[in-house]
């Protein structure tokens, strides 16, 4: 058995032996990695699904990342018009900029301002809007995050760095259902002379999750 | 309400506002299995043959005690499995068979090597 | 901001809506969230049975019952859902943070009553 660090759903990261560890190249794989290979080749097997749709989806996960809904911010932040358009229907503005939705979820863009910060969490599992951000970080999935986000919001930024002046308004939407949301953070400033791409490059995913603001210091080292 | 009347009645998932500690900024890159698990699971939704919502459905059947010792994609491939068998496409035995077939390619690579 | 998707309007004379083809509320209304525990699979979290709050917003298009959804069913007797919301202090009795402070969350129709 090899030696394997593991994240709890509790948050906790112990390092302990497990019958799920790493697969590396020439180790045997763990017992749940075998039992997601048996279930994919006998749904193959019985023609229900196919390789191709397995290793295609894999591609489209692959091409969601980060960078997208950066993308989408910087562009909102240029463009009045598209950024009119992605706060009355985030999905359709995402479609229209060329991010397709491969589920059928909505999107609601949720746009902070001086006066509003926005926090995304999903308290019953892990909603996240994977078209345009890619896979959550396992944090958004931990206990931690999911129980306190709804009930100690401010606590919960406060664990980020984030602190946010009792005159903001604190909003938290927790995702249940077929809405996803992305946070519009708020463009920092000094960013005036930027360009639409030197912009993105400041946008980081946390922000668009909404646990912290964008800030110029998120160039250094880009 | 009683303690086991409350067992019912909450999902084992449904946390929100409990007490619990600080959030560990804590992240790791997908094993290649969970990767795999992730597309299986969007193209079972894609197909309905187990749709997003059956998946969740069937996390949370997995109990407190599971959901609380596996990790996440361990508690999708178990559901799956179980939802699979309640529609009747594939059955615990023909699972079974199936991983130890899966399982014996890579002793037998291992005893090639060796 | 000024919308810029068609809304619906109310049917005008001589058209009528199927049963539940139209949404029940309207942003603005005050509802409260359902107080009955349902088992097997649900989407209302715990902490919001019998809060009230107001509608923000009717979220389209409608989709099948996600309770309904969780043993299978794909398609038919689609629901109208909601974005809610609900102040912080509402949901928490001991909520440490501004007044203002808010829940926004989506709701099927099943679960709202008027308030």
């Amino acid at each position: 058995m090899t030696h394997t660090s593991h994240i709890h759903d509790d948050g906790s990261h112990h390092d302990h032996d497990h019958p799920h560890a790493e697969i590396s190249v020439g180790e045997k794989p763990g017992y749940y990695a075998v039992m997601e290979t048996a279930v994919r080749e006998l749904l193959i097997a019985k023609g229900l699904i196919t390789a191709n749709d397995i290793r295609h989806q894999l591609e489209v996960l692959d091409s969601r990342t980060p960078a997208l809904g950066a993308k989408v911010v910087a562009r909102a932040w240029v463009d009045p018009g598209f950024k009119a358009r992605l706060l009355a229907d985030g999905r359709a503005a995402c479609e229209e900029f060329g991010i397709s939705f491969y589920d059928d979820t909505q999107l609601i863009v949720l746009e902070n301002t001086p006066a509003v910060h926005n926090l995304i969490v999903c308290t019953l599992c892990s909603c996240y809007p994977r078209p345009v951000l890619g896979l959550p970080p396992d944090w958004y999935k931990l206990k931690p995050y999911r129980a306190r986000a709804v009930s100690e919001p401010r606590v919960v930024l406060r664990e980020f760095g984030t602190i946010i002046p009792d005159d903001v308004e604190v909003r938290v939407s927790d995702s249940t259902s077929a809405v996803r949301y992305l946070v519009l953070p708020m463009r920092p400033a000094g960013t005036e002379n930027l360009g639409e791409e030197q912009l993105a490059a400041l946008v980081t995913r946390d922000a668009m999750i909404g646990v912290i603001p964008v800030t110029l210091d998120q160039e250094v080292g880009q | 309400m009683s303690g086991s009347e409350d067992l019912v009645r909450r999902l084992p998932n449904d946390i929100g506002g409990f007490a619990a500690g600080s959030v560990q900024r804590v992240e790791h890159d997908l094993l290649p299995w969970e990767k795999s698990c992730h597309a299986l699971a969007d193209v079972l939704d894609f197909t309905k043959i187990i749709n997003t919502e059956e998946k969740r459905r069937g996390v949370e059947a997995l109990g407190e005690t599971m959901i609380g010792q596996l990790s996440y994609y361990e508690r999708w491939i178990v559901a799956f499995a179980n939802i699979l068998f309640a529609k009747q496409i594939l059955s615990p035995t023909e699972l079974a068979m199936k991983m130890a077939e899966v399982e014996a390619r890579h002793v037998d690579a291992g005893d090639a090597r060796g | 901001m000024p919308t810029l998707k068609p809304v619906a309007a109310p049917p005008i004379q001589g058209v009528v809506p199927a049963l539940n083809e139209l949404p029940g509320f309207s942003p603005g209304d005050a509802i409260r969230v359902g107080v009955r525990s349902p088992i097997g699979h649900y989407r209302v979290p715990i902490y919001l049975r019998g809060k009230t709050g107001t509608v923000v917003q009717v979220i389209e298009p409608a989709m099948v019952d996600n309770e309904a959804e969780g043993f299978g069913k794909n398609a038919g007797s689609k629901r109208h859902y909601y974005r809610i919301s609900i102040p912080m202090t509402q949901v928490w009795a001991d909520y440490q943070g501004s007044p203002r402070d808010e829940l926004r969350i989506e709701i099927f129709e099943t679960w709202l009553e008027r308030v």
